[in-house]
């Protein structure tokens, strides 16, 4: 067991990838000769060469369509785009390629892509640098979306997304490049759709993914305090996400708080109350309350930006209104 | 390929009008197609949107005439010609643009989205501009994987504008790309002439990003099938080409679309420059009538069969959104 | 009457506004005979199958079991093949199907009209339990009621532990009950959580009112009477007479009722009844026995009619066939107070020198529901009835 920051597991799960599978390639926008903007590539251009890892001019919908080309030739590419935002110039390849070339035609081939972006607020990058907008591309079909919390899940999530056959999007917090956490010396894949219990608790299950599962554990911890056991589960995948697990925690617990740092409105947080309010509905004691940003852009000021983040403070407030 | 144009030796003259009654025969089949799929679509049997390539059968058959199996394409909307030029089953053609079972892609795609992993046919494409880069992955994949394979995007005039050619010239430079960028400059973007999309120059263009470009009479099959297979050749070498064929749309956009848009008296002029026409005349009448015969056949069987073809289900229809592995959730 | 398209939620008594389907009987599609049982509807007082008006064949099922609708509302249709549907009754239109009691206004206090804000766990658990809402108190925000508020009720309602206890050997299985005998229990365990009783028990002497009884037997035209009679007719009274106490506890205050109707428990066939006698206090008693009979015989027979319960603020209830001497009772919900009777005895009580004489006594205790009646009024109410018994002669014509 080795302590590693999630950036450098995410390095680390490309490198052993790249070794076990030629197949594997990488490029995007500076990952290569820079090593990436945070420095999550660095190196892999030296243990690799310069045909499996690649600079890209500025060219997101090329990358991404470029990637979907390769998929298709038979190649596991690794793409970056350097922040979620930029997504938009390239969603065409992602939603209208990426997404539907398995369905649309026939089940001939499959597209074994992975998109790696960074996104969230906290790092003072304004508006078009911030966004969490994973949302959109759960709501695509044909797409896959995994958000690790955590050092080792980013390793074994990443290990996964790259073996598996269809496209996914791994979005990665850039506040927790950084973090450190315990990576095992023998760490492998973790399956997609699998929830992870970060904490066990009995009175309320809070589900949260990326950043905003430290932020439920720093609440639980705060309820504790007050003898309210909070259960947070991090949902690691998106798309798919663990139904059958939240419901689980649920029919044990009865009370349910989503936490997002994407905007609250029509996120995340949203199909899965609203899922649980169908499927759970026996179960509920309480309504089911969401936690997620203001329905707002991220603002420059760092005053307003730290505003706008959903903080512990207010998980525990959404879980001490289930408890009413 | 004029048979008095170069006085060759027997043999090879004689070598050549086989070739070029093949290429015939293979523009026949798409004209003979998109034809039947015009009728039918005006009966109500051929539902959605189809984009026919009439007038342009030269360009398709001319350059898949110098790829090998292995080779890709990536098509666009206007895409039959690509599809049946690059080998494309002509019996699981009709079944997939007639929305069957058996269709070569179940019958999700149809005539927009018509693909065959089998032959290298990468898709036919709904967006505009969208399979460049999706050429220049594969050729990326290519260059990797050293197959020898070429990778070729088909595009149309009206991509021009599009940024993604701009930036897959660009990518396809950088990388040395085994690619190779075919425009069918039919002079029309939709509903529109290019003249008032585009202030560019295809050639000027390529040459800007350091890639060879050449433009070819785009009805003439014989001439894109000798342009190709040097275009395709130094694309094999990691030379990206860009080649453009001068060509005409004889339909509209799509089928329905009057055309109320374009001159009448330019219109009248296209029979003469129509491939099928110009080649047929340098064949003889006999062997132009027994091809047309065996076309015409196959086609008729070919819709027979596609008429017994099965709806397809929507459960399996669900069971190609991902890959059987977990499920997703929607 | 012609054949409705529609089959609706029945007015099942005159307090009825709402009725839960627990049970549909036919499917659609089903074919059924003129007096199949289509569905069971509960309502808060009594469950009662619901027969088929007419033949035919089931169309479609509008309305879920467990669905709380208002009287009137479509639960099915039938199908009529071949015939076009007749029009719509010009009555009140009709509530939409399918949707129970709309939901509260956010800003509604706690509900009255029938619909329990309560949570989907909690409502769960009170399907498991047997717990009415209407007897829970609801702990959350705007009285929302919660699982724990649903425990709570159960834990003490039910004397067991939650646990069951380890089955005895030779116990038999748990019988479930019938839709009659569950919603008694359910009213009966809500009555006696929510109803704060009090009792008041006495004897009356009934010498001269059985030698009343035998003579008015033996006369030509006289219906036969019973003891249960003479205490309708001597209840009725003492609520004719003393009209201030003919009122029941409603919606959180008190309701006048002045009626006179009285009711009377019958343990049927099928399950406890309460039919109700209306204006007992304005009958004779040969009258009370001419109406009585057949109500009562409905009751036993477990078919009573829509109209023969609901309203009355007093029942009594005579187990005087019983070797008992006292019942103490649990007031009917919607009633204020009840009339358990035992048997009669012979007792030697002493006489005005302090010797023994022979009485013959009626062991009766009056429950009443202290919200509605105090202790003076209730003494009051069941001393009217003791001396109405014991000076019956004023009973055989109606009053004056």
């Amino acid at each position: 067991m080795a302590e590693t920051r999630f950036g450098k597991a995410i390095g680390q799960a490309l490198a052993d990838a790249m070794r076990d599978d030629p197949d594997v390639v990488l490029f995007g926008e500076d990952v290569a000769v820079p090593g990436g903007p945070f420095g999550v590539t660095r190196g892999l251009l030296d243990a690799f060469g310069p045909e499996r890892v690649r600079d890209t001019p500025i060219s997101e919908a090329t990358i991404v369509g470029a990637a979907v080309g390769a998929a298709i030739g038979g190649l596991k590419p690794v793409v970056e785009i350097m922040f979620m935002d930029f997504c938009g110039i390239a969603m065409d390849a992602i939603v209208n390629q990426a997404a539907k070339a398995r369905f649309m035609f026939g089940g001939q081939c499959s597209v074994p892509m992975v998109l790696r972006t960074p996104h969230g607020a906290g790092v003072g990058a304004g508006p078009q640098h911030s966004q969490c907008l994973e949302a959109w591309f759960a709501h695509i079909p044909g797409l896959r979306v995994v958000c690790p919390s955590n050092a080792a899940d980013a390793y074994g999530l990443l290990r996964t997304a790259i073996d598996h056959p269809d496209p996914v999007i791994f979005v990665e917090n850039k506040s927790l490049y950084a973090a450190k956490g315990d990576l095992p010396e023998n760490a492998g894949p973790i399956p997609l759709g699998r929830l992870r219990v970060a904490r066990e608790g009995a009175d309320v299950t809070v589900v949260a993914y990326g950043a905003a599962v430290g932020t439920a554990l720093t609440a639980a911890d705060a309820l504790a305090a007050d003898g309210v056991s909070a259960e947070v589960l991090d949902l690691r995948s998106i798309q798919p996400w663990d139904e059958a697990g939240v419901l689980a925690s649920l029919a044990k617990t009865h009370r349910l708080v989503v936490v997002h740092e994407a905007v609250e409105a029509f996120g995340v947080g949203a199909e899965i109350a609203a899922r649980m309010a169908d499927v759970g509905f026996d179960e509920l004691d309480a309504p089911i309350v969401r936690v997620g940003a203001p329905f707002m852009p991220v603002a420059f000021a760092p005053n307003v930006e730290a505003a706008y983040l959903p903080g512990a403070a207010q998980v525990a407030a959404a879980v001490r209104r289930t408890l009413e | 390929m004029a048979r008095n144009a170069k006085g060759g030796d027997a043999a090879s003259a004689a070598d050549r009008d086989v070739e070029l009654l093949e290429l015939y025969r293979r523009m026949l089949i798409v004209r003979r197609a998109e034809e039947r799929l015009s009728q039918m679509f005006a009966d109500g049997e051929v539902p959605g949107f189809i984009h026919l390539s009439i007038g342009q059968e030269a360009v398709p058959v001319g350059v898949c005439a110098a790829l090998r199996l292995e080779d890709t394409l990536a098509s666009n909307h206007r895409g039959h010609g690509h599809a049946l030029a690059k080998g494309l089953d002509l019996e699981r053609f009709f079944l997939e643009v007639m929305g069957r079972a058996e269709g070569v892609c179940g019958g999700r795609g149809g005539s927009m989205h018509i693909a065959d992993m089998g032959v290298g046919m990468l898709g036919a494409n709904g967006i505009v501009g969208a399979g460049l880069p999706i050429a220049a992955g594969s050729a990326l994949a290519h260059q990797v994987r050293r197959t020898g394979g070429v990778a070729v995007a088909f595009f149309g005039d009206g991509a021009m504008a599009e940024g993604t050619l701009h930036e897959t010239l660009n990518l396809a430079a950088l990388w040395h790309l085994p690619m190779l960028f075919v425009c069918e400059d039919n002079g029309w973007g939709e509903f529109s002439p290019t003249s008032r999309q585009f202030t560019g120059d295809l050639i000027a263009l390529a040459g800007a990003f350091g890639i060879d470009a050449a433009t070819v009479d785009g009805n003439d099959v014989a001439a894109v099938a000798r342009a190709a297979s040097k275009v395709v050749a130094a694309a094999r070498d990691g030379c990206p080409q860009v080649l453009r064929c001068v060509t005409n749309r004889v339909h509209g956009h799509y089928e329905g679309d009057p055309q109320r848009y374009r001159d009448p008296a330019d219109l009248e002029t296209l029979p003469n420059h129509d491939p099928l026409r110009r080649c047929a005349a340098k064949l003889g009448a006999d062997d132009v009538a027994k091809v047309t015969a065996e076309v015409e056949d196959r086609i008729a069987a070919a819709v027979a069969a596609a008429r017994a073809g099965t709806e397809p289900d929507i459960a399996r229809a669900r069971a190609d959104v991902y890959s059987p592995c977990e499920a997703a959730h929607g | 009457m012609t054949a409705a398209a529609q089959i609706v939620m029945p007015k099942l008594g005159l307090t009825m506004t709402e009725g839960v389907v627990v049970e549909w009987k036919a499917q659609p599609g089903q074919q059924v005979a003129e007096g199949d049982v289509l569905f069971v509807v509960e309502t808060d007082k009594i469950a009662n199958e619901v027969e088929a008006p007419r033949s035919g064949v089931i169309g479609e099922i509008l309305v879920d079991i467990g669905a709380t609708v208002p009287v009137g509302t479509v639960l099915a249709r039938w199908r009529d093949e071949g015939s076009a549907p007749p029009p719509k009754p010009a009555a009140a239109p009709v509530p939409a199907a399918r949707s129970p009691a709309p939901p509260p206004a956010p800003s509604a206090p706690a509900p009255q009209s029938g619909r329990h804000i309560a949570t989907p766990l909690a409502r769960r658990l009170a399907r498991e339990f047997g717990v009415d809402l209407a007897t829970v108190r609801g702990s959350g925000p705007r009285g929302r009621i919660k699982a724990a508020d649903v425990r709570h009720a159960s834990a003490s309602a039910e004397p067991r532990p939650v646990e069951p206890a380890p089955v005895p050997a030779g116990a038999g299985p748990v019988e479930a009950l019938s839709h009659v005998q569950a919603a008694v229990a359910r009213r009966m365990t809500a009555a006696k959580q929510e109803i704060p009783h009090f009792y008041l028990a006495t004897e009356a002497e009934v010498s001269e009112l059985l030698a009343l009884q035998e003579r008015l037997r033996a006369l030509p035209d006289c219906p036969r009477l019973t003891l249960t009679h003479w205490l309708l007719a001597a209840t009725g009274r003492a609520l004719a007479e003393l009209p201030e106490f003919d009122k029941v506890w409603a919606e959180g205050g008190v309701r006048r009722l002045g009626g006179t109707d009285v009711g009377v428990a019958v343990d049927g066939e099928r399950g406890l009844f309460a039919p109700v006698l209306r204006g007992a206090g304005r009958l004779g008693v040969a009258q009370i026995a001419g109406r009585a009979e057949p109500l009562i015989e409905r009751a036993r027979a477990g078919r009573p009619l829509p109209e023969d319960g609901g309203g009355g603020a007093l029942t009594v209830s005579n187990v005087g066939r019983h070797p008992v001497t006292y019942l103490t009772p649990i007031v009917n919900p919607g009633q204020a107070a009840i009339l358990g009777v035992g048997r009669v005895r012979d007792v030697f009580r002493p006489d005005a020198d302090g010797k023994p004489l022979l009485k013959r006594e009626l062991g009766l205790v009056l429950a009443c529901d202290h919200r509605v009646l105090n202790g003076t009024d209730g003494a009051a109410l069941l001393g009217r009835i003791v001396s109405l018994i014991e000076a019956p002669l004023r009973l055989v014509a109606p009053p004056v």
